[in-house]
């Protein structure tokens, strides 16, 4: 009775890594794969574009007004924005296409 | 900048007053219902906004207790939209995010649901849509981005900050890469507001536009008529699409805080 509940336990243990371990296969198999029409993504790297030129213009535009260096910061952090927009842009049409 | 601002208005104003009997922004005008509440000296009035925010609120949670409460093995009409939307939203966090991940379900789903109300009854003639205010979207996703980065810093500690710089970039690329990363990870939030706001601001001031050439051509109305009709098909298209990507997103942000530097 004793052996036969061990055995059950191993059994049990084995099975539980098993269905751990084809849970993971799945999820990095399906992780590229998320449903996306093509409207949707057209309207994420549309925004995506826009947001970063944003952030980096702002985050320029104080650094400027704080330490009054007019226009160094602006244009140096607009150039990063941009870099980023396209970046990032492209990194998430680089999920969506595999 | 200002001097393109004051274009603009000048713009707006224009077509308001000359072509249409009504602007065609003055739907998004915030006003007060039930008058000017105060509580020592604080506005906590209820606005047409709140108002509506209320109504979706009980109408979500009414719509959700009658539709599971027969619990039926063969669904009725109700019951089969409820369960589909808990499906295609279950999935696709349990794509994104993992097993593991799938305990963020109900955060999902309900900012799911409660923004794809806010958009379908805005679509209602004479209804308010709470999603083309900027500040609201932007509540919405600058939450989720407090939220997701607090979780990152809980489950990794400070090599969360990993993910400014991917494994596998070599050394003398940092310096160019972090800020872009930087940059990157703080226009989420902003990405993801003005997305939705502008989808659906754009979305409304097209259909007044076009109603507004209804009334001015008189008999030849009826081909803006007709393109309105399509339209409206089109922006309950968007009007789902941008819930669902608004999910989608979320997800994704709420994954990069499990999975750093993937």
């Amino acid at each position: 009775m004793n052996k036969k509940g061990e055995v059950e336990k191993s059994l049990n243990k084995l099975s539980k890594k098993i269905d751990y371990i084809k849970e993971k296969e799945e999820f990095n198999n399906n992780k590229s794969k998320i449903a996306y029409t093509g409207l949707t993504h057209a309207f994420r790297i549309v925004s995506e574009l826009f947001a970063n030129v944003l952030v980096g213009g702002c985050i320029g535009w104080t650094l400027d007004y704080f330490l009054e260096t007019k226009p160094i910061f602006l244009i140096i952090f607009l150039i990063i924005g941009i870099i980023s927009g396209i970046y990032t842009s492209y990194k998430s049409s680089k999920k969506w296409q595999v | 900048m200002i001097y393109l601002n004051n274009i603009f208005i000048i713009f707006i104003t224009l077509i308001g007053n000359t072509a249409f009997a009504a602007s065609p922004l003055e739907q998004f005008e915030i006003t007060r219902p039930f008058g000017l509440m105060e509580i020592s000296g604080i506005d906590v009035s209820i606005t047409n906004s709140s108002l509506m925010m209320i109504t979706i609120l009980i109408l979500l949670n009414f719509f959700l207790l009658l539709a599971t409460r027969k619990k039926a093995i063969i669904p009725g009409k109700l019951q089969s939209i409820a369960e589909m939307s808990y499906e295609m939203i279950y999935n696709t966090t349990k794509d994104n995010l993992g097993k593991d991940g799938a305990k963020f379900f109900p955060l999902v789903y309900s900012l799911f649901m409660f923004i794809l109300l806010c958009n379908m009854l805005g679509l209602i003639p004479y209804s308010f849509t709470v999603t083309s205010h900027i500040i609201i979207t932007f509540a919405i996703a600058f939450g989720i981005f407090i939220f997701a980065t607090i979780l990152g810093f809980v489950l990794h500690g400070f090599k969360y900050l990993r993910l400014f710089l991917p494994a596998g970039v070599p050394i003398f690329l940092a310096p160019l890469l972090i800020p872009i990363e930087i940059v990157s990870y703080i226009s989420r939030p902003i990405s993801l507001a003005v997305r939705l706001a502008a989808n659906m601001m754009a979305g409304h001031t097209m259909i007044k536009v076009f109603a507004g050439f209804v009334v001015a051509l008189g008999i030849f109305g009826i081909a803006p008529f007709i393109f309105i009709v399509l339209l409206y098909i089109l922006e309950t298209l968007i009007a789902f699409l941008q819930a669902y990507v608004f999910a989608v997103l979320t997800c994704l942000y709420l994954s990069d805080s499990f999975h750093p530097g993937h």
